[in-house]
């Protein structure tokens, strides 16, 4: 059995790619960093890290009903963005 | 039956088609689902009461350990869709083996951790903070666990009947649950144990 066959280039790239990305988030653990500055790297690792599941392993746009997916994805993300900070906006902040 | 050659067997239908269409769907409401537990965890965070903070209770190590398995079965489970697209049943059937033996191995980390909790005097009741976290751990875990029974179950139906338009379609739709517990989970991490640990 050829190896090559069973282990796709751009797959073994993605997952890779995951490990590093858990290894940046993991510096906000390790350094320093300002709740902010903590909370941009995990924000930034978390997305892209959730996108190359979406696009590389779940094959989301590879047939013709990639812009129904796609919608629906992007609503689901967006209901539940308003969700949290919509919570965070009427149950915390308000009240700093 | 009208079957497509020119697709991947588990897109070769027009059923087929719309079965996975219509698990996208559900997934997006899964989002939806998880986010309402995220936002009451986050409000939740700091109501602590007598009981621990999440900086005193989390552990990096079994945490990372939790997070490489979901990680690595998340990718071993798209191996397995790719030997089946490339028609090698054998191959396909140990990949979602080993994807299934990590979650497994992922089960028994966390069921580890939440002996943990209780013994460190977090338990369900304990506090804001901890009826929240593991509410919400704990919906992610019994998500992997339904899933685990579902892949075995689809492990052996391929076994049974081969690759299919049915077995195939089955199984691609079960790599796209498996991959969004990995995505859910990489919000868990980042927000629930990192952001908890900063």
């Amino acid at each position: 059995m050829n190896l090559k066959e069973l282990f796709p280039r751009n797959q073994v790239i993605g997952f890779v790619f995951s490990l590093i990305l858990t290894a940046a988030a993991l510096t906000v653990y390790f350094l320093d960093l300002s709740f902010q500055a903590g909370m941009t790297v995990l924000l930034v690792t978390a997305f892209i890290q959730a996108a190359v599941q979406l696009v590389l392993f779940m094959h989301a746009g590879e047939t013709e009903d990639k812009g129904a997916i796609y919608t629906n994805i992007y609503y689901g993300v967006i209901i539940a963005l308003v969700t949290i900070f919509g919570t965070l906006l009427c149950m915390t902040w308000g009240y700093i | 039956m009208k079957i497509d050659h020119s697709l991947p067997l588990e897109y070769s239908t027009e059923e087929n088609r719309l079965k996975i269409l219509g698990f996208w769907i559900f997934l997006g409401a899964e989002i939806m689902l998880f986010a309402t537990l995220f936002a009451s965890y986050f409000v939740l965070a700091d109501r602590t009461g007598s009981g621990p903070a999440g900086s005193e209770i989390f552990e990096l190590t079994p945490v990372l350990i939790e997070t490489i398995l979901l990680l690595t079965s998340s990718f071993t489970i798209g191996l397995g869709i790719h030997a089946m697209r490339i028609g090698n049943k054998k191959a396909m059937m140990t990949f979602f083996a080993v994807t299934l033996l990590l979650g497994l191995a992922f089960l028994g980390f966390e069921i580890f951790e939440f002996f943990h909790y209780v013994h460190v005097g977090a338990g369900l009741q304990t506090s804001a903070f901890t009826a929240m976290l593991l509410t919400t751990l704990g919906t992610h875990g019994a998500h992997v666990t339904f899933g685990f029974f579902w892949g075995l179950a689809i492990l052996l139906q391929v076994k049974k009947r081969g690759l299919t338009p049915e077995t195939t379609n089955k199984s691609f739709i079960f790599s796209l649950y498996w991959h969004f517990l990995d995505v859910v989970w990489i919000f868990i991490f980042s927000f629930v144990y990192l952001k908890g640990m900063m």
